[in-house]
């Protein structure tokens, strides 16, 4: 009986958040593929997902730790994905090419792997962090890695030409996340977390306007 | 009149296309001047401070950042100031400062209306902000529908949904309602302004029910309490009925204790004395056997009460022996002597327990509970062994030992029990303490083997090794009492049994049910006595009782090994049983 509502609970947040489990193929398809749109619908999902996720996460340690440090004015901040040329208004997103745009995507997606999987094991060294921070910061990590997937996948069936060459930033900030200094780590967090948000919704982004672009020809 | 700094009260992007700040210039400058405060930005990857490019497109304390001005994901930082002086300052990006246009185009449809023309359903729809680029998906809105009738003052919210359809149920076309959207961008918090106020009123399209009287609604509350007070009301009735049928019916009886045979009402009530009563008194022939012989009854288990603990657990770990749980029997340990353990034959449990001798006991309870432990003890359930020979006739000699022993117990059943029937298919191993049940059920405990084991008297374990085929004695047969002395009845039995007498005793045993008088039986032991043999030594018996040297509980009991004096050397030292007669020439 506990468990029965222990799922039904968990399933109504998922399909709250957009993240139902749709079947993988239709009944009796014996060569089964999804097609390219369900690819993009999943896409988006997840992109969706992650970026609640990360805007929760950042409200909460906002919340928790930010008040009274300061720290909204040190926002300005610059991310370890800013060397990556994305597009920054609709234009730019329109008229780039969308194989450039996945790249792109890709190359974000992979330069946040890292940062995560850290994210995930030094958050847990914050004194008293609730349960909750710690419990997204999981989430968005594996989230993050299934998008990826996910993108690979739609890349491959998109993609004309050859694989270009990987587009990646790597991520130097580990140590700082590991400071003695309790408010400078913090800091370091909150910055991490601020662009984690924005990464996010800039994927979330992108991926809406490809889908509108590639499956509904501009008329979604 | 509190000195208000010029503020920046907020910046806002409707579309993420272009964004506006807004501020007011408080009552520190004289407002007349104009263009004395300025607006400054900076993007964040930029080094100047430029100015705002357009401050009018937005109104009036506003600026106005299009399209080529701004940069979705990039952090802005803009100051307001005079000259020199800095009143204010924030710093943001765009994406956090979205708060959509609110929704146009609203209008509503009939979807039904009920039966009684009351209440209707309609469905309301709405185009989104014309500024926000939906359709290439550049912006993803959510939406809100709110509604209420025109006179109330509380407006009813649906939950944010992403179509841009929305339907209501159930309202009242006698009412006019007031409906308005507002929008906010996904996975935002923030909603932007209220759509203009939509107006419902079904009497527009004609429908309506001017003159109907308002729906009742249904007494959900009413019909609840009553409800749980009839059942109420009925469930007490009947458990106070007296209707007996109704009330098993709905309330079904807990079972009872129950013995078969006895009345529950005594059971229930606790009147032991008189089930012990109906219990005992079953068997009159018991009482006939025993009647003369007041000295029987005072044969018990030597554990005394007090001593609760030792006498449970001798009883348990006799009851626990591994090999002997499936009999459920006393037995002495099994050894090379081949004389195996356990079990007599099988007596019917219910004619044991009504074979309790009907001697007026005084204490009942103790009575009882000796008697269960007797049953238990005394191989009552034992099943048949399988190993056992089915015929009496075998001249193995292991088999011979074994026929032996079950013609002991036959031999001996005249002497207790009127239930021991002759299974002569059956058993073949038995203890000497057998014989013991088959003279009652009380069985004096002679000694305790280390390993845990009862050994019940009379003084049978010196003499069980030499059980196999020693010659009669030429002890004369004590005949002036009831009572033969087992040993040297067995030691005459286990002599002659591979001789041809066996089958004789076999035929006179069965052919009287097992019940041997005593008559019969003497004319059968003066049989064997006329084939001697060399008496067997008789060693040092072990008396019927002991005194208790040490009690280690719960371990169990040494007793002494010495015996009760016997002054009375015509005393048949080797006899299980003493008379009363002799009894009292021994006791003072």
């Amino acid at each position: 009986g506990l468990l029965l509502v222990t799922l039904l609970v968990s399933h109504m947040l998922l399909t709250k958040e957009g993240v139902t489990s749709m079947p993988i193929c239709p009944n009796g398809s014996v060569n089964c593929q999804l097609t390219l749109e369900e690819l993009f619908d999943r896409a988006v999902k997840l992109a969706t997902y992650i970026h609640f996720l990360s805007s929760e996460i950042f409200n909460e340690f906002e919340e928790r730790y930010a008040q009274g440090r300061g720290f909204i004015a040190k926002a300005v901040n610059s991310c370890h994905t800013a060397s990556l040329t994305t597009p920054e208004d609709k234009e730019q997103a329109q008229q780039i090419h969308h194989e450039d745009l996945l790249n792109l995507i890709l190359g974000v997606l992979r330069s946040w792997n890292d940062p995560l999987v850290h994210l995930a094991s030094e958050v847990q060294r914050i004194k008293e962090a609730p349960e909750t921070i710690l419990w997204k910061a999981v989430e968005i990590e594996e989230q993050n890695k299934r998008l990826l997937e996910g993108m690979e996948k739609i890349v491959g069936r998109v993609q004309s030409g050859e694989v270009e060459n990987e587009i990646y930033t790597p991520w130097d900030g580990l140590p700082s996340l590991q400071l003695a200094d309790e408010d400078s780590r913090l800091f370091a967090f909150y910055n991490l977390l601020h662009c984690l948000r924005r990464d996010s919704h800039k994927i979330d982004n992108y991926l809406k306007v490809l889908k509108c672009r590639l499956i509904h020809d501009n008329n979604c | 009149d509190l000195l208000q700094r010029p503020q920046i009260s907020k910046c806002r992007s409707p579309e993420m296309e272009t964004f506006s700040c807004f501020w007011t210039a408080g009552n520190v400058y004289n407002l007349t001047v104009p263009r004395i405060l300025q607006l400054l930005y900076k993007k964040s990857n930029e080094e100047d401070w430029k100015e705002c490019p357009d401050y009018i497109t937005s109104g009036q304390n506003s600026c106005y950042f299009n399209a080529s001005y701004t940069s979705v994901w990039t952090p802005y930082c803009v100051q307001l100031a005079s000259k020199n002086e800095i009143h204010d300052k924030k710093c943001f990006s765009v994406d956090e400062i979205v708060l959509p246009d609110p929704p146009v185009h609203l209008n509503w449809t009939l979807l039904n209306t009920s039966q009684t023309g009351i209440h209707g359903d309609i469905q309301v729809r709405w185009d989104p902000p014309p500024t926000a680029d939906v359709r290439k998906g550049w912006i993803t809105l959510e939406y809100e529908l709110q509604y209420k009738e025109v006179n109330e003052t509380k407006w009813k919210e649906l939950k944010p949904s992403l179509s841009t359809v929305a339907p209501l149920y159930s309202l009242k076309t006698t009412r006019d309602y007031e409906i308005r959207i507002r929008s906010r961008q996904r996975t935002s918090e923030k909603f932007g302004d209220f759509s203009e106020i939509l107006y419902v009123s079904f009497s527009q399209l004609g429908i309506g029910c001017d003159h109907c009287t308002e729906e009742v609604e249904f007494p959900w509350f009413l019909v609840v309490v009553f409800g749980v007070c009839g059942l109420a009301v009925t469930v007490i009735s009947i458990m106070l009925s007296k209707q007996p049928r109704l009330k098993m019916l709905i309330f079904p009886p807990v079972p009872v204790p129950k013995i078969k045979g006895i009345d529950p009402d005594l059971l229930k009530k606790g009147k032991l004395d008189e089930v012990n009563s109906i219990l005992a008194c079953h068997d009159i022939y018991k009482t006939q056997l025993y009647s003369d012989d007041l000295w029987v009854e005072f044969i018990e288990l030597d554990i005394e009460d007090p001593d609760e603990k030792n006498r449970a657990s001798d009883t348990d770990r006799l009851l626990s022996e591994d090999h002997l749980k499936s009999h459920n029997c006393l037995g002495a340990k099994d050894d090379d002597s081949g004389r195996a353990s356990c079990c007599e034959p099988d007596i019917p449990e219910t004619d044991f327990s009504a074979s309790d001798t009907c001697d007026a006991t005084s204490d009942s309870d103790q009575f009882k509970k000796a008697a269960e432990k007797e049953e238990d003890l005394l191989c009552l359930d034992r099943q048949d062994n399988d190993e056992s020979l089915p015929s009496l006739a075998n001249t193995d000699p292991p088999g011979q030992h074994r026929n032996t022993q079950s013609e002991n117990s036959l031999l001996w059943a005249p002497f207790g029990d009127s239930l021991v029937s002759p299974r002569p298919s059956v058993h073949t191993q038995m203890s000497n303490q057998n014989s013991l049940t088959s003279t009652d059920f009380y069985a004096q405990v002679s000694d305790i083997t280390p390993a845990g084991r009862v050994v019940l008297s009379p003084g049978q374990k010196s003499k069980l090794g030499r059980a196999q085929c020693e010659g009669c004695t030429e002890q004369n047969f004590t005949v002036d009492n009831t009572y033969f002395c087992e040993a040297d009845v067995k030691k005459c039995i286990a002599v002659t049994s591979h001789e041809d007498n066996e089958p004789r005793v076999q035929e006179q045993g069965y052919n009287e049910d097992g019940y041997f008088t005593t008559e019969s039986l003497t004319t059968t032991v003066a049989n064997f006595g006329a084939s001697t043999a060399a008496a067997p030594s008789s060693e040092m018996p072990v008396a019927d009782y002991t005194s208790i040297h040490i009690v280690q509980s719960p371990q169990g009991l040494v007793l002494n090994a010495t015996a009760l004096p016997l002054p009375d050397k015509e005393f048949n030292v080797s006899c299980g049983y003493v008379s009363t007669d002799q009894l009292n020439k021994i006791m003072p």
